[in-house]
């Protein structure tokens, strides 16, 4: 249900509250319809969504955004049809125990200006799945889009059974709205999508809140790999939807003994590198210093545009900055995270050079989120994952589409991706329904046979310590 | 078949519902049930032992008349225990009457 400019947020909690008290009754059946209806409308819709997007924020591809509106509906609906979450989903005799699913209560969704559509499909779809009502909070460049997105899944809902009000969107987005919704008391999840300040408002509502943490993802890679089978993945992977996703590339690694392969297989797949001249000239475009972060209008611009705007030629078929770089920090403002077709690049001397400046970057602003190796050598796939603090190392993959999931790997496909204490997320897991559903457990009697023939007045003894109340404790076992 | 009856007993009306209170039922019984429940009224009951569903539609109509004869006069009586955990989730249980 549209939400008009200025209504109450007490009245539109109400109504989600209302719709999540009636989708309490529903059985998996008239769940799984319902998620169908949406899926088949969001999936029928998904050009004309992307292109809205494009057109209202000026972001990506639209041919790309197409596709990341097929993984939100298809991948996902694929993902999670066959899941039970209504009621009974498992029971274990020998533990004894039987978990039950409920739905946890209405979902504020945040939705990013970078992914707006397929966001509000992922999310709408995850949240009815597990029978709770969703408001949908989109970036206020992206309200069009995103209700013409929630208006095509909650009118395919309606016609499916689904309560009314079951999804909601804002048509109007103001920061003190956002923050009297997250903060309400009849709200029991945010599922928070977007920039570090939202993140972070999120966290300091009182409400409980699954959110996502920055990305700075460096790619190894490694001798053993195949080389030009990974400079085209990756730059697949960077240039999709014009490096829009946070897990996508932000910097390669390579061994000196590689180097010159990979950066002629780079400049083959229309990789212009800048000349130590050009570097400032791309930094003081990309890079905004006051924020200490990257620049918001070159978010998903193309590299032609971007290197126009910083006064560099290029030939007209780039499709890729690379910026060479030998530091990783402040001093090197494009080390960091920078969501757009630009990469940083640095040589290492040999493999632990290269995980050194690996680690650098992983530290450098994407702690718990993503990192991406090419290697045929699994030890030294190993060596580097134990290294890493991300809560996806994908191999030999794109890891824009590698981390969403679904499509080159079997992680969940989703557009929530957590990274971890590190990224200040409760979870490092691809956000999923699972996250969604309240598990209770019903636990039978089923004796702790050790505790059971132990004399447990032993424990009122000083005089015994762990090591003998242990051996005790584990006799005859 | 109507899903509503209704007994005006003296200083007592009580709406006597069955079956599911769905969203389009809940739309030709709302006006009804609103016309009927006045200020004045003593005592206003719904009685749900004949009703297995309930919609968002109905538990707003019940706050509805809630907010016009206060918590006082409205009870809502022989709820199954389904129906109660609607109530509940939908955030009733403040001093209105369900039993």
């Amino acid at each position: 249900m549209e939400i008009e400019p200025h209504r109450a947020v007490d009245d539109i909690m109400q109504k989600a509250v209302f719709a999540a008290a009636e989708f309490s009754s529903f059985d998996q059946q008239q769940t799984d319809k319902i998620v169908f209806a949406i899926y088949e409308a969001g999936f029928n819709a998904r050009v004309k969504l992307a292109k809205m997007a494009h057109e209202e924020t000026g972001i990506g591809r639209w041919q790309d955004k197409v596709m990341k509106n097929v993984v939100a509906t298809q991948l996902v609906y694929e993902d999670i049809k066959d899941l039970k979450t209504v009621g009974i989903i498992s029971h274990d005799k020998e533990r004894g125990i039987t978990e039950i699913a409920s739905p946890m209560g209405p979902i504020l969704a945040i939705i990013p200006v970078t992914n707006p559509t397929s966001t509000v499909l992922f999310k709408i779809l995850s949240a009815i799945k597990a029978r709770n009502p969703v408001i949908i909070c989109p970036s206020k460049k992206a309200i069009k889009c995103c209700s013409e997105t929630a208006r095509i899944c909650y009118e395919a809902a309606i016609g499916a059974g689904a309560p009314e009000d079951c999804i909601q969107w804002l048509t109007s987005v103001s920061r003190e709205q956002t923050q009297e919704l997250m903060a309400h008391k009849k709200l029991a999840l945010i599922l928070a999508t977007g920039g570090g300040g939202l993140v972070h408002s999120a966290y300091s509502s009182g409400t409980p809140a699954l959110g996502v943490g920055a990305g700075n993802v460096p790619v190894f890679i490694e001798k053993s790999a195949d080389i030009p089978f990974a400079i085209e993945q990756i730059v697949m992977s960077k240039t999709f939807d014009n490096g829009t996703i946070c897990a996508s590339e932000q910097a390669l690694v390579v061994e000196q003994e590689t180097a010159d392969m990979v950066i002629s297989e780079l400049e083959k797949r229309g990789a212009y590198f800048l000349s130590r001249e050009e570097v400032p000239l791309l930094e003081s475009v990309v890079w905004d210093n006051g924020r200490k972060s990257m620049n918001p209008d070159i978010v998903g611009r193309s590299a032609g545009v971007i290197a126009q705007k910083a006064g560099i030629r290029t030939p007209a078929e780039t499709q890729l900055l690379v910026v060479p770089l030998d530091r990783v920090g402040d001093d090197a403002p494009l080390s960091g995270e920078i969501l757009a077709p630009v990469l940083a690049f640095y040589t290492a001397k040999n493999f632990d050079e290269a995980v050194k400046i690996c680690i650098d970057l992983n530290y450098f602003g994407g702690i718990g989120h993503t990192a991406s190796i090419f290697s045929n050598d699994d030890e030294k796939i190993n060596q580097f994952s134990l290294l890493m603090n991300a809560g996806r190392i994908v191999v030999n993959t794109p890891s824009s589409q590698g981390a969403v999931g679904g499509s080159f790997n079997t992680l969940c496909p989703s557009l929530t991706l957590g990274c971890g204490t590190g990224g200040k997320n409760i979870t490092t897991e691809n956000v999923t329904v699972r996250n969604l559903l309240n598990i209770q457990r019903i636990t039978r009697r089923r004796l702790n046979l050790r505790l059971a023939q132990f004399d447990t007045s032993k424990y009122l003894d000083e005089s015994l310590d762990a090591r003998t109340i242990g051996r005790l404790y584990d006799n005859n076992y | 078949m109507t899903n509503m009856t209704v007994k005006d007993g003296p200083g007592v009306m009580e709406f006597i519902f069955s079956k599911r209170l769905d969203s389009d039922v809940c739309k030709t019984l709302e006006p009804k049930i609103l016309n009927k429940v006045k200020n004045n009224h003593t005592v206003i009951v719904f009685d749900l032992e004949k009703v297995d569903y309930i919609s968002s539609a109905f538990l707003g109509i019940c706050l509805a008349v809630f907010k016009k004869v206060g918590d006082a006069k409205f009870s809502i009586m022989n709820v199954a225990p389904e129906v109660k955990k609607v109530f509940k989730i939908a955030g009733f249980d403040f001093n209105m009457k369900i039993f």
